[in-house]
């Protein structure tokens, strides 16, 4: 995917002389010098690959972001600019671009987000079995106990998410998953796994994924990604109170903090979450921090990093 | 002596029927090629006025990918653009920035006003949202429905009397050389 949308000689470099396998992140700015996220470290892409040199550095202008917006839109950005809106254009395959410019807002509205100065491109990766530790955790008496994964961003949360539906299908867990994939990271399409038994709902908002979903689907289980606002608390909570389990994620970067989110007080005090796992980015992305109960106290963790 | 004679005048009016016929050719051949020409034009911006009139629907229907839309073209527009569309494509596929050299590859037959607003709309096409774009797309078919009109006048004027000269001139040489 990346070969579409990269330039030609951006992407060369990366063929040539980048396992693409490793990198997480490749960051582009306006006039700044392209920066690839490998593992926990960061380097500068150079015409022989990576370098800790910025004279070495390529650097990019704004055709070029403009250019890969314009390819990652598949040449049409208004089919896809509720997601720019959003901040993020997921192309096919799953790689995330989070977008940064000028936000034009109309009575209150935001229309568009224009001069792109900064792109964000986020590759992701299929690790099998990362959710393996955790999962005998997470099932009891063939039940899933609803479970938040908490980590910082590009802690592995998605990566982890993705691979529990697939361990569930590969293990004959004929579990309804439903997917609501609101920013179309989960399902990598025909690279990715999501199983025999999962539904998806792409690129709706929570609430509406949520209330749609348990009408029409009847999951016995819904995955989501990156919990947030106190509406996304609220759908947690319709879904429980209709007998769904919940799997999601959330940005937090200890359990410590997580329990100051003031959006998520709620859920805390009516314990909804039976387990927490905690990710880190400490040894990698991935790093297993801990896995914790509703009451907060340490079951297990061993890191797959 | 006589023998001779006969067989000039013989040779001399096979000749005659030969350039005749050559030059009725010549004038019917120019007749119909500027006929075609203004056909083609008024085709061409008919079909160019039927493409933004297609965007406009596919674009605020079902938010169509630009390349699916051009693709799904029925064959005789296609045939009508006389390669435009292949044009663009082609530089979208190859990750090749719009040039006009590109695009108007094999159409010869417009002004350079015309290309101007041709190449605009092109570059302009999946660049911005979705009210924005149809704005563009909107003042992109009136401008080309000027050219239509226009196209169409050419025709109605020029082709079909260009076609008309063509074949009084076959005429007028029959008669001049008999």
């Amino acid at each position: 995917m990346l070969e579409k949308i990269l330039p030609a000689d951006i992407f060369n470099i990366l063929d040539k002389y980048v396992n693409f396998s490793c990198i997480n992140e490749i960051r582009l700015r306006v006039d700044k010098p392209i920066v690839l996220s490998i593992g926990s470290q960061k380097f500068f892409l150079s015409s022989h690959g990576t370098t800790g040199n910025l004279k070495e550095a390529i650097f990019t202008s704004k055709t070029v972001l403009e250019d890969i917006v314009f390819r990652a839109s598949e040449c049409s950005i208004y089919s896809v600019n509720e997601q720019i809106k959003r901040g993020f254009l997921v192309t096919e395959g799953g790689v995330r671009l989070g977008l940064g410019g000028d936000l034009i807002e109309e009575k209150g509205q935001i229309k568009t987000l224009t001069n792109f100065n900064s792109i964000n491109i986020r590759i992701p990766h299929e690790i099998k079995n990362c959710s393996l530790s955790c999962f005998d955790y997470i099932l009891e008496n063939n039940k899933i106990l609803n479970t938040l994964i908490i980590s910082p961003p590009g802690a592995g949360k998605t990566t982890f998410l993705r691979d529990f539906i697939c361990q569930l299908s590969q293990r004959n867990y004929a579990f309804n998953v439903l997917v609501l994939d609101e920013r179309g990271e989960i399902d990598l399409g025909n690279k990715g796994c999501i199983g025999n038994f999962a539904d998806k709902i792409s690129f709706a908002p929570k609430k509406i994924g949520f209330e749609n979903g348990i009408r029409s689907l009847s999951p016995n289980l819904i995955v989501t990604d990156e919990l947030g606002t106190e509406e996304d608390v609220n759908s947690v909570l319709y879904a429980c109170n209709a007998g769904v389990s919940i799997m999601a994620s959330v940005h937090s970067d200890s359990i410590e903090s997580f329990l100051k989110k003031s959006s998520f007080e709620k859920i805390i005090n009516e314990k909804v979450f039976k387990r927490f796992i905690v990710l880190s980015l400490r040894n990698g992305p991935g790093t297993l921090e801990g896995i914790y109960n509703e009451n907060l106290s340490r079951l297990g963790g061993k890191t797959w990093r | 002596m006589k023998i001779y004679q006969d067989l000039g005048a013989k040779l001399g009016g096979k000749m005659k029927i030969i350039i005749i016929a050559i030059l009725s050719l010549v004038c019917i051949f120019f007749g119909l090629k500027f006929y075609t020409k203004y056909k083609k034009r008024k085709n061409f911006f008919d079909a160019l006025v039927y493409l933004c009139q297609k965007f406009d629907v596919e674009i605020n229907f079902s938010r169509q990918r630009v390349q699916n839309i051009i693709l799904s073209l029925d064959e005789k527009i296609k045939q009508n653009l006389c390669g435009l569309d292949k044009n663009f494509l082609q530089c979208l596929e190859n990750k090749e920035s719009l040039e006009k050299q590109k695009l108007f590859e094999n159409l010869s037959f417009l002004n350079e006003d015309e290309q101007n607003n041709i190449f605009l709309f092109f570059k302009s096409l999946g660049r911005s949202d979705m009210e924005n774009q149809l704005k563009e797309i909107k003042n992109f078919e009136k401008k080309f429905g000027d050219f239509l009109s226009s196209a169409s006048l050419e025709f109605k004027k020029y082709g079909k009397l260009s076609l008309k000269l063509g074949f009084v001139a076959c005429l007028l040489v029959v008669v001049i050389f008999i």
